[in-house]
């Protein structure tokens, strides 16, 4: 362990550094706390003067108006007049179609990047140039191709539906599924999977028989890693979609009233739904994130 | 066709033990290796390579989809687009303000990661719970996080109470509203989101550097400062160029938090590059003037990462 120093010797330096620790963890905390705790409050504690922080008068509304249709009109009726209230969608359709559509690219991701994985790092198919093709999909801003996928989905009817959002999804994964399960698997020594084709095997089936065992881990923190991104992804679900599908950051983003802007209870128990389970997912492979987010090239 | 060319290099590259070319491979054998990465390639050539193309046509057209004309019959106007971008204050607005943002983030990131970091390298009690909490943020779906900041940086929100409390007087700024200030709260979402991976990169470099250089400055009698400066910050270089390639392209793309926090506004004074796009084809429905804007970006983000890649792996 590098430690600079004595440092950690000297009491006031040592305060100092807890302190600048505290900090930067009640920094890190505070807005998060702050969604949570709006998505508690009653409406006129949304954005009284002075801000509520913790509210007084705690509900559960703003999770009902989310899940049950019934409280959302209920609530509409009764803010009429000062708070023009919109529901469009419901939630369970949102949960519903997210939870499809990022299984299903993740599923794709993880099997094409698998196979393009293995092949590029067994028998270096496409040389240097063939993983950098497929890390050059990450580079460029998915807005500057959303304007020609948006016109190649009109033409083939894709647009607004399941299949187009999958096919989309799987191919902007698929930089991140290739790098980090080519990674793992150039973890596990070639000659494993050598030495079990001299004893007979296929290819295939030496690879299966071989490598695999040892790379589960990795597949299913590459999987998980994947179902995060897609579960996340915003600017693909609001393009391609116009109301048929519903992803549920569309859903987050969605509750707003016409007059009066943001429905922030709403919105916050939304949100805080909704990102909850991919914060678990995050922790569970909290060890391999690094390596997701670049590509395999840090590794723990 | 790009696959067998790329088979053809394969061997040479295997032979000359080129770029990742150390571990030792299998035998290829051409048409099962190929057959293996087309269904990844035909994915991302369908959703990146065939729009590509059918971007350059659209850079050169005047499609609009509210005139109710397809787009492969849309006007042909040669490259009055491009010409129409280079006048365009709003564009070079956004380009510049995408740079602007990119360079700030990635400045305070960094900086922040590598202080952040320092405090994590001796053993202490709660570290690895204090590590959680500290890189909740990049955990977040990052819409919710912009919501989070919209909230924040509310007139009636959070921010404006500490600093009501502070100085003792209501103060009600609009921070979304005004011009000069609308940027700042969408660069802190930023911030506050991805300074965590940073950190991690950087504390992951940093525990995973050779103990036997430090110690032996530290033997010599070597200042913290200079042991940081002179023997932990050269080792740590790849890992801070890995970091902020990843992080710039990243930032370049910066479209969540600015879309729900302001969606450009006030006016454009918070237009960022991805945000301009949106704006001109989903909000004026100029599709033909976006591609050739698109188109572009492209090309300059693409030359910038192959000259980065290989100036990467004539290093390493």
């Amino acid at each position: 362990m590098p430690d600079l120093a004595a440092a950690r010797r000297r009491p006031a330096l040592t305060l100092l550094k807890r302190t600048a620790v505290l900090v930067a963890m009640a920094i890190s905390f505070f807005p998060i706390f702050w969604l949570f705790s709006t998505s508690f409050k009653p409406v006129d504690e949304w954005a009284s003067w002075p801000p509520v922080w913790v509210s007084r008068h705690p509900t559960l509304q703003n999770y009902r108006i989310v899940f049950f249709p019934e409280a959302a009109r209920t609530f509409a009726e009764a803010q009429k007049g000062s708070l023009d209230y919109k529901v469009s969608g419901s939630a369970w359709r949102a949960f519903g179609d997210s939870a499809l559509i990022a299984t299903a690219s993740t599923a794709l991701s993880v099997l094409f990047g698998t196979l393009a994985a293995w092949s590029i790092a067994r028998y270096r198919t496409g040389g240097a140039s063939l993983p950098l093709q497929f890390l050059s999909v990450r580079m460029f801003p998915p807005i500057a191709v959303v304007v020609p996928i948006v016109a190649m989905f009109s033409v083939l009817r894709l647009s607004d539906t399941y299949l187009g959002m999958i096919l989309a999804y799987t191919a902007f994964t698929l930089p991140f599924s290739v790098w980090m399960i080519r990674s793992f698997i150039e973890d596990v020594p070639a000659e494993l999977e050598g030495a079990a084709m001299v004893h007979g095997l296929g290819r295939f089936r030496a690879f299966l028989h071989a490598t695999m065992p040892l790379i589960w881990g990795g597949l299913l923190a590459t999987a998980l890693f994947i179902f995060i991104l897609n579960w996340s992804e915003f600017l693909f679900a609001l393009v391609l979609t116009s109301g048929k599908v519903i992803t549920v950051t569309l859903q987050v983003a969605n509750y707003v009233s016409a007059s009066s802007g943001k429905l922030y209870g709403v919105q916050a128990a939304m949100g805080a739904i909704s990102t909850l389970p991919v914060v678990l997912m995050g922790y569970l492979i909290q060890r391999h994130l690094v390596r997701g987010l670049t590509f395999g090239a840090v590794k723990r | 066709m790009a696959d067998a060319t790329g088979a053809g290099r394969a061997e040479v590259s295997g032979a000359a033990g080129g770029a990742g070319g150390r571990r030792r491979t299998l035998l290829p054998r051409v048409p099962f290796n190929l057959a293996l990465v087309l269904p990844a390639q035909l994915t991302v050539l369908s959703v990146a390579l065939v729009p590509t193309l059918i971007v350059i046509w659209l850079a050169l057209t005047d499609w609009q989809p509210t005139s109710g004309v397809p787009w492969w019959r849309a006007e042909f106007v040669w490259f009055w687009n491009f010409y129409d971008l280079w006048y365009d204050d709003r564009f070079i607005g956004a380009l510049l303000r995408t740079l602007f943002v990119v360079t700030v983030c990635l400045t305070v990131e960094l900086i922040l990661a590598l202080g952040l970091a320092l405090l994590f390298l001796d053993e202490w009690p709660w570290r690895k719970v204090a590590v959680s909490i500290i890189i909740l943020p990049m955990m977040i779906i990052p819409v919710d996080a912009a919501n989070a900041f919209f909230m924040l940086f509310n007139e009636r929100g959070p921010v404006n109470h500490i600093i009501s409390l502070v100085l003792r007087r209501d103060y009600n700024f609009s921070w979304l509203s005004d011009p000069r200030w609308a940027l700042l709260p969408i660069m802190l979402a930023e911030i506050w989101q991805w300074t965590p991976l940073m950190f991690l990169l950087v504390l992951t470099g940093l525990m995973n550097l050779p103990q036997n250089q430090v110690r032996a400055a530290m033997v010599l009698g070597a200042s913290p400062a200079r042991i940081f400066l002179k023997i932990m910050l050269p080792l740590l270089t790849p890992v801070i160029l890995v970091a902020l390639i990843v992080r710039g392209v990243e930032t370049f793309k910066i479209f969540d938090p600015v879309y729900i926090l302001t969606r450009g506004g006030p006016g454009a004074a918070t237009e960022t590059l991805s945000m301009f796009m949106y704006n001109g084809a989903f909000v004026y429905f100029r599709m033909g003037y976006v591609a050739a804007a698109a188109l572009l970006v492209l090309v300059v983000v693409l030359t910038a990462c192959v000259g980065l890649l290989h100036r990467l792996e004539r290093h390493a």
